[in-house]
């Protein structure tokens, strides 16, 4: 099992640690977020930087870096068998998914967060 | 609310109130206004649909995201895909006439019938009409003004705004876009829940940058009191400030869970 101290130190998670400022953030937070990657990289089975690779491909004929739509949908659908997996409701969910999410907007991969309403929208 | 106060009010809102609903009698102000602005030939370049939340289903919602409009395609309660309409020109020698018959198209300016078929529309709109490159650059135009019109609208009525991509295709099959509309922008409308004037002013360069007279490269200078006026009037506020931005910006991603 990957634990939060196990990535801590890979490129992309030092990377969104800065950029999201999190390194200043209290120590029980900074843990309960590695260990949400860290779940999430078991269930996938690719280290933090293998999951942000993954959401990139190249132009053949230029060789330059762009973001596979398909793969971004691929890491949705991870994201929501992770929630599953987990077992988390309502906010919880949300939240926990965000976490993933946060991670990857960071390092460059434009993944829309999902929101949370007191009242889901076809409920209200 | 003052002209000058909307114009310095508007602001591109990306949080809205997901539960609080927009009246339609509002909407229709907005549409109003966009029916309002200035066109040539008096056509209907401009067209627009109007879609609340619940019209549609998630899976058509999700298709219509781009990276970037994505949390506030799921906040907004209101969205209006705005398009242009390429047979602008239909009819168009009959509006001009009815413009000449009113006499907003006066006599006095060289405008009859005769000039409207022989000229006017016949050697100008109708074979502008026909190129692809030079009705998009009309039409893309007029929408601009239009929507402008709308976001103003909005703003005055306590509305927040904001324009997005969106994908087009889904939004062709889901909505029934003919295929001589060509899609402009997608307007996400609500209630802001963040700052109704989301957090100040965005930067913009001084006139000198963009503005010139008598020639390019003589940029035009400001005349001493009008910026403070403009301050008293409420066009030109403060600008953002980044701090107070984030915080606001925290706040919001914990109420609705959203990633930071
Ligand atoms: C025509 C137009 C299209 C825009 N498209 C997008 C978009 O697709 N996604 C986005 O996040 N913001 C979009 N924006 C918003 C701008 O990126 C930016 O927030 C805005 O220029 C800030 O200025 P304002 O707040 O004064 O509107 C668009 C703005 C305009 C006017």
């Amino acid at each position: 099992m990957t634990t939060a101290a196990d990535i801590r130190d890979a490129d992309t998670v030092r990377h969104w640690f800065a950029s999201a400022k999190h390194d200043g953030a209290p120590d029980d937070y900074q843990e309960r977020i590695l260990g949400v990657l860290a779940g999430f990289s078991d269930l996938t089975g690719k280290t933090p930087d293998e999951l942000v690779a993954f959401c990139f491909l190249r132009k053949k004929d230029t060789g330059k870096r762009f973001l596979s739509v398909k793969r971004r949908v691929q890491m949705n659908e991870w994201i929501d068998e992770y929630v599953a997996q987990e077992g988390w409701q309502g906010k919880d969910a949300v939240v926990n998914a965000n976490v993933v999410r946060g991670f990857l907007i960071h390092n460059g991969i434009a993944i829309g967060g999902q929101v949370w309403r007191k009242r889901p929208a076809k409920d209200a | 609310m003052e002209f000058k106060q909307v114009i310095g009010d508007r602001s591109t809102i990306r949080f809205f109130d997901p539960d609080k609903p927009v009246e339609p009698e509002k909407i229709q102000i907005m549409l109003e206004a966009a029916n309002r602005s200035s066109r040539a030939v008096n056509a209907d370049f401009v067209k627009a649909v109007v879609v609340f939340r619940d019209d549609l289903d998630d899976e058509t919602w999700e298709k219509l995201k781009t990276p970037t409009t994505t949390v506030q395609l799921d906040l907004a309660p209101v969205s209006i895909f705005w398009y242009g309409d390429m047979s602008f020109a239909e009819g168009g020698a009959a509006r001009l006439k009815e413009l000449v018959d009113l006499g907003a198209l006066p006599t006095t300016h060289g405008w009859s019938h005769t000039y409207v078929d022989e000229v006017a529309f016949g050697q100008v709109v109708e074979p502008m009409s026909k190129d692809v490159m030079a009705s998009t650059w009309a039409v893309s135009v007029e929408c601009g003004l239009a929507i402008n019109q709308a976001l103003l609208a909005a703003v005055d009525e306590g509305l927040g705004v904001g324009l997005h991509a969106f994908e087009s295709g889904t939004a062709k099959e889901a909505l029934g876009i003919p295929d001589h509309w060509i899609p402009m922008w997608l307007m996400l409308v609500g209630y802001a829940a963040e700052d109704r004037k989301g957090g100040g002013q965005r930067p913009r360069r001084p006139l000198e940058a963009n503005y010139y007279l008598h020639k390019y490269g003589q940029p035009w200078q400001d005349i001493p009191g009008v910026q403070d006026g403009l301050r008293k009037s409420g066009m030109l506020q403060d600008p953002m400030d980044p701090e107070k931005r984030q915080q606001e910006i925290r706040e919001l991603a914990e109420r609705f869970g959203l990633p930071l």
